[in-house]
Parts: C-alpha cells; sequence; structure tokens
C-alpha cells in the first residue's frame, strides 16, 4: 500500500463527501433543530461506509462494478425499473448540483444564475473530456477541501462543544408539536437520503475499476471508506453546528444554498466568507460531475458499452455521448427557472425511494460465493447491511407522507 | 469456467457483461439461443440486442423499446465463447462478431483531439 495514495485517496473522499443537500439540509437542520439532528449524520455516515466498502470490494474482487452485476443478479425487468429510477433520481440530483453551483458563482460574480449555469456546464463539461479519471476525481476532491474552512469557523466561534457531542446520541426533542416532529422527522429522512445517495455507490465502484483496484487494494477501499467518508462527514456536521449556534437564536432559515457561507463570514470576515463559497463551489462542482458520470456509468454497464474514463472520450463513444447528453438535460433543467431548493428536495426524495433498489442487489452481490469467493461478506458487514437496508426502506415508505404533510420540509 | 463446463443458464450466464478477445465492452447476455441435436437441447449462440428482449419483458414495454431503440440482434456463436466467469470472455473482436456497430457509429460523431 503507497501511503501518499493512500492519503490522497482519503483526502479526495473527505473533499468529496459534501455536496448541495448536505449543505442545505445540515444548515437547515442546525437552525431548526439545534445539534438534535447530528446523530442522523453519524448514523448515516455509518451506513455509506457499509455500503461503499461493500461497492468498493465487489469492484476490486469480481472486477465489474455493481451495475453490470446489478442487471445479473435481478434480471432484465427489475434492473430495467432500478436503471430508469436512477436515471431519474442522479439526473434531478445532477440538475441541483449544477444549479447550487450556478448560485455560488452568481453570489461570487454578481452576473446571471442561467449565465453561470451556462458556463458552470461548459467548464465540467470540459474537465471531463480534457482531463483523466484520476485527475478529475483528485482535482475536484482535493479542491473541495477547502470546505475545511467551515471546521475552522465554528472553532472560533467557539461552541458548546458538550451540546455537540450530546447531538450524537440518538434523540427526538422534547416538547415538539406534531407539526414540528412531522418536521424533524422529514429532516431526519432527507439527511439519510442525502448522505447514502445512490450515485455515491455507482461512482465509488466504478471508480475503483476506473482507478484498476484488485484483490491488494482492499484494506485501502476500507481505511478510504471509514476514514474519508467519516472525516467528510464531520464537515458536515460543523455546518449543522455552526448554524445551530449563529442562525437558530436569529430564527434564520437558512434555505439557499449560498447562506451556509454566512456561518464563516460571521467569525472571519470576507476573506472567510470567499473561501467558504469557493469551498462550496469546488465540493458542488466535484458531486455534479459525480452524479453526471455515476448515471453515464450506470447506462452504459446495463447495456454492456465500452465505459470510463481512463480511456480516450472516443474509446467509449456511447458513453461520451450518454455524460454529455445528461448535462445538457440538467442545464435544461435549471433553465426552466424551476427553484433550486426545490430541485434539491426533489433530488432527496427520489433518491430515497430509490435507495432500497440500489442496496438491495449490492447486498445479495457482495454475499456471493461465486463473485466474492472468500472476501464475501462476513457476518458484521451482513448484519450491518441488512440493518441498514431495513431503515431505509422504512425511511422510503415515510418519506412521500412526509414530504406532502411539511410541504417539503418548509418551517 | 469454460463452455464445455455444465452451466446454469440464468443463474450463470443470462444478463453477464461481454468482453472481447481486447478485453472491450461488446454487450450483455440479453438470451440464449439453443439448438436441439438429437434430443439434447444445447446452447447454440448468445444474442446480444434489444431485440433480444422480446418475452423476457412485458409487451408493452418490449414495444416502448423497440420503438426507442429498435429491435436488432447480434447472434454470437457458442464456439466464439472463451470463458465465463463474472463475465463472458469471447476469443474473437467485437469487430468479427458485428458487435461493434452503434459505438462506430457513436465514435464518429466526437472530435478526436482536446483530451489527455
Amino acid at each position: 500500500m503507497n501511503p501518499l495514495e493512500l492519503m490522497l485517496g482519503i483526502l479526495t473522499a473527505v473533499g468529496g463527501f459534501v455536496d448541495v443537500s448536505e449543505l442545505v439540509f445540515a444548515a437547515q437542520a442546525g437552525s431548526g433543530f439545534g445539534y438534535a439532528l447530528i446523530w442522523v449524520f453519524a448514523f448515516s455516515t455509518i451506513g455509506i461506509m457499509v455500503f461503499g466498502e461493500m461497492s468498493g470490494r465487489v469492484a476490486a474482487v469480481a472486477q465489474q462494478p455493481v451495475f453490470n452485476l446489478m442487471r445479473h443478479r435481478l434480471g432484465l425487468g427489475l434492473g430495467l425499473v432500478t436503471l430508469i429510477a436512477s436515471i431519474l433520481s442522479n439526473l434531478i440530483t445532477c440538475a441541483a448540483e449544477v444549479g447550487g453551483a450556478a448560485i455560488i458563482l452568481h453570489l461570487l460574480t454578481g452576473a446571471s444564475t442561467a449565465l453561470m449555469a451556462l458556463a458552470m456546464t461548459a467548464v465540467l463539461v470540459g474537465s471531463i473530456w480534457v482531463l483523466p479519471f484520476k485527475w478529475i476525481e483528485r482535482a475536484y476532491g482535493l479542491l473541495g477541501l477547502v470546505m475545511i474552512v467551515f471546521a475552522v469557523a465554528l472553532v472560533k466561534i467557539d461552541p458548546p462543544w458538550a451540546a455537540i457531542a450530546g447531538g450524537f446520541v440518538p434523540q427526538v426533542p422534547q416538547g415538539l408539536s406534531v407539526r414540528e416532529l412531522t418536521r424533524f422527522a422529514y429532516f431526519g429522512v432527507a439527511i439519510v437520503s442525502a448522505v447514502m445517495f445512490p450515485y455515491e455507490v455507482y461512482f465509488y465502484s466504478s471508480g475503483g475499476i476506473e482507478d484498476e483496484w484488485g484483490v491488494k487494494d482492499l484494506a485501502v477501499n476500507r481505511l478510504t471508506c471509514i476514514v474519508g467518508f467519516g472525516l467528510g462527514s464531520l464537515l458536515a456536521i460543523t455546518i449543522l453546528s455552526s448554524s445551530a449556534q449563529l442562525f437558530g437564536p436569529l430564527h434564520i432559515d437558512p434555505q439557499l444554498p449560498g447562506s451556509a457561507a454566512l456561518e464563516v463570514e460571521l467569525p472571519m470576515g470576507r476573506t472567510g466568507l470567499l473561501l467558504a463559497l469557493l469551498g462550496m463551489l469546488f465540493a458542488i462542482s466535484g458531486a455534479a460531475i459525480e452524479t453526471c458520470l455515476a448515471n453515464a456509468y450506470g447506462i452504459a454497464q446495463f447495456f454492456g458499452w465500452k465505459w470510463g474514463r481512463r480511456k480516450k472520450p472516443w474509446d467509449a463513444p456511447r458513453f461520451t455521448l450518454t455524460w454529455i447528453i445528461l448535462f445538457v438535460l440538467a442545464l435544461a433543467i435549471v433553465l426552466t427557472g424551476i427553484d433550486v431548493m426545490r430541485l434539491v428536495e426533489f433530488a432527496v426524495l427520489f433518491s430515497i425511494l430509490v435507495l432500497p433498489l440500489t442496496y438491495l442487489p449490492l447486498l445479495l452481490l457482495a454475499s456471493d460465493r461465486r463473485f466474492m469467493r472468500t472476501h464475501r461478506n462476513g457476518w458484521i458487514a451482513n448484519g450491518l447491511g441488512w440493518g441498514y437496508f431495513v431503515v431505509i426502506l422504512v425511511a422510503a415508505l415515510a418519506a412521500v407522507p412526509l414530504f406532502i404533510l411539511t410541504s417539503g420540509g418548509q418551517a | 469456467m469454460t463452455p464445455r463446463d455444465e452451466i446454469q443458464l440464468v443463474g450463470g450466464l443470462l444478463d453477464l457483461p461481454i468482453l472481447d478477445c481486447e478485453g472491450r465492452y461488446c454487450g450483455i447476455v440479453d438470451d440464449i439461443e439453443l439448438a436441439d441435436e438429437s434430443g439434447a437441447p444445447r446452447v447454440s449462440a448468445l444474442l446480444v440486442g434489444p431485440g433480444a428482449y422480446r418475452g423476457r419483458l412485458p409487451r408493452w414495454a418490449f414495444a416502448l423499446v423497440r420503438r426507442i431503440v429498435g429491435a436488432h440482434v447480434t447472434r454470437v456463436p457458442w464456439s466464439a465463447v472463451k470463458t465465463i466467469a463474472s463475465a463472458v470472455e469471447l476469443d474473437r473482436s467485437a469487430g468479427e462478431l458485428g458487435l461493434d456497430r452503434f459505438e462506430q457509429r457513436a465514435e464518429r460523431l466526437l472530435p478526436h483531439r482536446g483530451a489527455l
């Protein structure tokens, strides 16, 4: 194991963890419910560690990404249903990321959001065209590390650390009205969805193949998932905590993706604000690339096309045309003028509905002796996997009623 | 596993990805063709392409697929199969078997420059 490669992989996972949905829901959850939802972030992070590790292990051992084998496991009919559902979920998520990045660029430059969405899409398409996979992954992941400025800002405001630590204990706040409890439950489900987005396992497992992982990389896979996702999630928790400390007492509901940057401006001034906006821009742009590529990976793998950005774009032509078309579609959704916050809400709602379909075949594959041989799930991975599967199934069933009852989490 | 071994057609072959002799993805085992040789059915070919979805999807779903992407099928003779594991490996190139027509068509739409 090359320590430099391992460190870069972990840092990339940290910088690539936060996306527009986590930003928005972390800031809103902190403002609305103090530290009471930190435990949902922690709980979901263990979930994405479990399934991320499984998807990386399947890629490394079976030498096939999850979507390729998923169709074999589910059959054509159910596989096609899963594909269509994940295409929709990933496309809406990608549009939310492009829209979120456009808002940040609008805040930085003053130019119109539509123009910035157009420019952003051109830059993202250009990045994937020009850069090979490893560079794309590293560049956006490492630039996303500028988000650490949120942790620095939290230390500067010196919050009640004991209260933050208390937030890691599962709890439901006392004295909430039925309406507030429903909103609390909605935020809980939304955070589970935002942290465990289906695109993450598609991207991660395909990335393992792009990076030519084999059995020798299983330890790297495990460490990247546990340490990288764990530290990335701590970043999201710092956003929630600052919001609880700064916005909560003033009854500010930070609904826009840009609002979270004010958490850094208050203790660190203009430089802090600029760094926060840049960090958010890089993190959201990286997530836009991941959602788009994850979608193209899924489609190409389902139909057995050549895929991957370790090849030149013209050496995997149908895959290349697919990710270009998906970016254009995401841009078209943003240019309809739909509120980016609505897109974020829809992304989270669709994703939680798709999650069980994503994770069930992964669980079956990771336990399959034929493909995984001695590296199949042990009792810990199986126990955690099935436990989380039940939780996401319940969350998926509750998502639509909660979305309707709270009008998408509105205060 | 090789083509001469006993194979579970659904559990061990159907819907697996196909790699050609140069390790390039060139389709999925969308269906399996059987030939009846003196009363003992044997696999004679792999069928690749959306036309092979007929009978595997509800009629309305297949009609929709056919309308969107057509109903072409490419027949890969069983003799071209080298090994079967988490993918089916062929001992011939995708071009020889007619499995790369659509990739070639898409390739013509893309410029061949500017990528590192």
